[in-house]
């Protein structure tokens, strides 16, 4: 069994009995009781599926993510930093993620690991106010968001406005039950998709399941 | 110059993207994670507020009583190979404690002699479990003065085991004292409100509220009418604590019990 680069800039791959996708671990040792695997002298991280929505869409077979090492990355809804410590691999020593999320608790963990990690920084910040935050963070060339909020689509609208580069990518996580518990989660997502498809191309999209529940992961492009 | 400091309110909104795609640069790369470090460490220090120690202790409380629970099961099963009258005498829990290994064991118990060694394990076990009563009666006497202090209003109505359970469950003062009294009647009951939005199963009746001996104690057909009262004073009583107004607690207790 090897690691190997996969077709996804940054990330790896590694074919047993099961497919698993890992990072170049930027510090070393393990952060979250995360599997490492060592090979050719280096160490990785593997992405747990069920811990971590991106994970769940690179095993669903997403397409692309439009994020390479040495991006700058503005993270929404950060909470401890399970998915934000493998984007922090993934981007690498030449890159960044700024880490938004508004609740202390969480970012209490967050600010440990960004003291541990020298291309992460945490902002304790409401995602739905980037004109409080503007000042604490630069432009992006990519935007991830994943948090549970009823008007999660108009988040990421204004988040991509405000920071994400003319043509950069950016990849919202539904969660259908904070929109509206009531209705079938397909019919939200479509929902979205639609509100989404009138201000940025969505480019592909995927339903979670049965790594998550009711959730999909869409990857949306800004126009130039 | 510093990327942190640089005064975004002058520039007009619409070149606002375009400068912040300027500072996309390593060499600010350190002074953006520092300052930001620094901010939000200061942040969620200033973030603690007195609800959040309120939230704390009852908690605690749940825990010691479930922990405290467990526990007492296993030493009565234990004790009782060596003592099975007295157990089965003294339901309560702290008097069995208090009174296990200082009454005489009659010569004709159905319990087995055990060697002195045996006993101990068993003694060590219930001096613990006694220890964990009195943090519990500690905890809950701070809880006590703690809601005097930050909720007197609500701690008039519900006492305060009940006041800061309400708290718990709503994440905050603040968000209790803006929820309407509809949904503070339901607090505690968020399954069964889920399951019932979802799949159309009956709608829940019964939130924490329904441990207030007003209501608990009120005839089954009148118990939805009094948990309607109580939610509707508490949901005033909230706001005056958020608001830190004057104390009316008495007052919207009598109009409860008036209401009988
Ligand atoms: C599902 S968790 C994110 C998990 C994370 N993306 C991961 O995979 O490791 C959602 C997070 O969004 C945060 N959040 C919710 N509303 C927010 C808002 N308006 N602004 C910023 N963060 C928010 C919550 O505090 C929570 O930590």
């Amino acid at each position: 069994m090897s690691v190997t680069p996969s077709r996804f800039s940054g990330l790896f791959e590694m074919h047993g009995k099961k497919l698993l996708f890992l990072t170049k671990n930027l510090i070393a040792g393990t952060q979250f009781g995360e599997q490492l695997i060592s090979a050719q002298g280096t160490e990785y991280r593997v992405i747990d599926p069920t811990r971590s929505k991106l994970g769940a869409a690179l095993m669903k077979g997403i397409s692309q993510l439009g994020v390479k090492p040495g991006d700058v990355a503005l993270y929404l809804g950060a909470s401890y930093g399970y998915t934000p410590s493998f984007v922090s691999d993934l981007l690498g020593e030449t890159g960044f993620v700024f880490c938004i999320d508004s609740a202390p608790r969480s970012t209490r963990d967050l600010v440990f690991l960004c003291e541990q990690r020298s291309n992460m920084a945490p902002v304790l910040a409401d995602a739905f106010h980037p004109e409080a935050y503007a000042s604490r963070v630069s432009g992006a060339d990519f935007v991830y968001q994943d948090i549970a909020q009823r008007n999660q689509a108009e988040i990421f609208l204004k988040n991509c406005d405000l920071f994400l580069k003319p043509g950069g990518f950016a990849v919202l996580v539904v969660k259908a039950r904070s929109i509206d518990v009531t209705k079938k989660p397909g019919v939200i997502f479509q929902q979205v998709r639609r509100q989404l498809g009138e201000h940025i191309a969505v480019v592909d999209y995927r339903v979670l399941d049965p790594f998550e529940k009711d959730h999909c992961l869409l990857v949306c492009k800004k126009k130039i | 110059m510093d990327p942190f400091t640089s005064i975004i309110g002058e520039r007009s909104s619409k070149d606002i993207p375009a400068f912040l795609q300027q500072l996309k640069q390593a060499k600010h790369f350190p002074a953006f994670r520092e300052k930001n470090i620094a901010l939000t460490r200061q942040q969620i220090q200033e973030a603690v507020h007195e609800d959040d120690l309120i939230k704390q202790a009852v908690s605690c409380i749940t825990e010691l009583n479930r922990v405290i629970n467990i526990l007492m099961k296993r030493f009565r099963e234990w004790y009782e190979l060596y003592h099975p009258e007295l157990s089965h005498a003294v339901r309560d829990h702290e008097k069995l404690l208090e009174f296990a290994f200082s009454r005489k064991k009659p010569k004709d118990s159905m319990g087995t002699a055990l060697a002195e060694t045996d006993v101990k394990a068993i003694q060590e076990l219930a001096a613990h479990i006694s220890q964990l009563f009195n943090l519990k009666k500690m905890q809950e006497a701070y809880l006590t003065s703690a809601m005097g202090k930050t909720c007197p209003n609500i701690t008039a109505l519900t006492g305060a085991l009940l006041g800061a359970q309400l708290v718990l469950r709503a994440g905050s003062l603040k968000h209790l004292a803006s929820l309407p009294a509809s949904t503070i009647q339901l607090l505690g009951a968020e399954k069964a409100l889920f399951r019932h939005l979802k799949s159309g199963a009956k709608s829940p009746k019964h939130g924490i509220i329904h441990e207030h001996p007003l209501v608990g104690q009120a005839p089954a057909g009148e118990r939805g009418r009094m948990a309607r009262i109580l939610a509707d004073k508490i949901a005033i009583a909230a706001r005056v604590d958020y608001f830190k107004g004057a104390f009316i607690g008495e007052q919207l207790r009598k109009q409860v019990e008036g209401k009988r």
